[in-house]
């Protein structure tokens, strides 16, 4: 479960402060999957790097009692001139992944984002596709109990998709999922809650159709 | 309201740990649990910072197949082309050694310390993308720094020492230990110096710019190409207040055995001020640790 008191995160611009949330307070209750929706801009993102801790508000608190992964976005803390087994390494290195753990996460990536050879290339000659597949597959190498997905599985072609949903299938037995997408289907296969982000408000739908209605209205 | 999933785990204590409060360590610790085994906070740094200085070092290097020899190659001859430049120019010996030797001396330790201080300061925004990953903080980054930009200095001077040698310099070090002892102590002022910088230029970035071109007139009167006796006498109270002038200095007598620094030039000064700047760094550091990982400031 999540909990948010009083959050207040702000950022700032050359031309003075912009506030995301203001006194925002809500809790979320435990074992569901998230859904974060709204606009463009609207704070998705932050939100969830809030709920992460990867990001901390100007004032208030958020708590939880579960691992969350780190979030799992579409650039993701990559280096671009290493490569992408050097990478991986690197996250395995953090994790505490070392010798048998670091080569199975290793071969885990490889096989899951299908590159093939190319894992011995500097990362930033992938392809965007080819990169949010690592950074995809990565994150699914290791077990939390929550996972921050930043619209990285709307970037795949139709057979890499098929495959995060065969995982996700089998994660979610265990896991529940943070999800921020602009793909309804995926809110209305995967979530179970949907946070509703807008003007700096959130609204918490219990029921998704009912909050994919007030998304799309 | 409980997923039956964790049972194993210790509810009482884990229950409600404030993501930003200061039990963030334990957080860590207990973030651990699932995935692989538990580590401890210096576990945890430990790996952190070797996965770091691994990734340090790569992003320095570069891609290509000559990058670590350039990284080598630049400071190496931006040694060499000063020491043997001025030896041209000026001709003779200064206490009893040769020019080259003399520059050298001063002018590695002197850059290490420079690069340091400088590099600290872009660390925060170079490293952004990494503290999304909890376990990785701003010290973290710094302290990688570090050691990378001591590792790479320290070969550069050995080589250098090894080749000035072969060329028949005498490039015997008169007191080791005290030798060491200063450099390290001219290190940890860099590093105090480095994180002041960083904390300050996070609050104001446009002060970059002006730190920057402070670092530069830093070589003139710092007495690195000549002895700082050389220097206006006149000036000398003020350019006392420059603690880069009494480590290079300190150095250079250490290392060269007839050299007698210039007066007024004392390890007790620097010592006292890399106190003052480490605590205020680290005082500054606790304060301002959560806004340090916040995306899009400064």
């Amino acid at each position: 479960m999540f909990e948010l008191r009083n959050v207040t995160k702000s950022y700032l611009t050359p031309k003075g402060r912009r506030y995301v949330f203001r006194n925002l307070s809500l809790s979320i209750p435990p074992g569901k999957n998230i859904g974060l929706i709204g606009r463009n801009g609207a704070g998705k993102s932050t939100l969830m790097r809030l709920l992460g801790g990867a990001d901390i508000p100007d004032s208030g608190s958020v708590a939880t009692d579960r691992s969350i992964s780190w979030p799992v976005g579409l650039t993701g803390g990559f280096q671009g001139s290493m490569t992408g087994r050097e990478n991986i390494k690197f996250v395995c290195r953090v994790y505490g992944a070392m010798g048998d753990d670091m080569r199975d996460k290793i071969r885990y990536v490889q096989e899951f984002a299908e590159i093939g050879d190319w894992i011995d290339e500097p990362i930033k000659t992938y392809s965007s596709g080819m990169r949010s597949r690592v950074a995809f597959g990565l994150s699914m190498a290791f077990d939390f109990d929550y996972y921050l997905i930043d619209e990285v599985m709307s970037v795949g072609d139709a057979q890499f998709k098929r495959k995060c949903a065969d995982v996700f299938q089998e994660k979610l037995q265990q896991s529940k999922v943070v999800l921020v997408t602009h793909n309804m289907n995926e809110v209305k296969k995967i979530c179970d809650i949907v946070l509703l982000v807008r003007n700096g408000e959130i609204q918490v739908y219990e029921d998704v159709a009912e909050g994919i209605k007030a998304y799309n209205a | 309201m409980e997923d039956s999933r964790i049972p194993a785990l210790p509810r009482g204590i884990l229950h409600f740990l404030k993501m930003n409060s200061p039990v963030h360590s334990f957080a860590r610790l207990c973030f651990a649990v699932n995935i692989l085994k538990p580590r401890s906070s210096l576990q945890i740094q430990k790996s952190v910072i070797f996965a770091l200085v691994l990734r340090e070092a790569r992003a320095r290097f570069g891609v290509r197949r000559m990058g670590a020899v350039w990284t080598l190659v630049e400071p190496i001859c931006h040694l060499l082309i000063f020491s043997i430049l001025f030896a041209i120019i000026r001709g003779r010996t200064v206490a009893d050694v040769e020019y080259p030797v003399f520059v050298l001396v001063g002018m590695a330790p002197f850059l290490l310390y420079r690069n340091t201080a400088l590099r600290l300061m872009d660390s925060l925004r170079e490293n952004r993308s990494l503290f999304g990953y909890k376990q990785i903080k701003p010290l973290d980054t710094y302290v990688a720094r570090v050691l990378v930009e001591t590792c790479i200095s320290a070969t550069v001077y050995a080589i250098l020492v090894f080749a000035f040698a072969w060329y028949g310099f005498d490039m015997s070090v008169a007191n080791p230990l005290m030798w060491v002892a200063t450099l390290a102590l001219g290190l940890l002022f860099a590093f105090s110096l480095g994180m002041v910088l960083a904390l300050i230029t996070h609050a104001l970035p446009s002060l970059k710019v002006v730190i920057r071109m402070a670092f530069f007139p830093l070589y003139f009167i710092s007495g690195v190409l000549v002895p700082a006796a050389y220097l206006p006498q006149a000036m000398m109270p003020v350019l006392l207040l420059n603690p880069f002038l009494h480590i290079v200095e300190l150095i250079r007598a250490e290392v060269l055995p007839h050299y007698t620094p210039v007066d007024g030039v004392s390890e007790g000064y620097v010592i006292c001020i890399t106190i003052v700047l480490l605590f205020i760094a680290m005082g500054s550091y606790r304060a301002r640790r959560l806004h340090l990982v916040s995306t899009k400031n400064g």
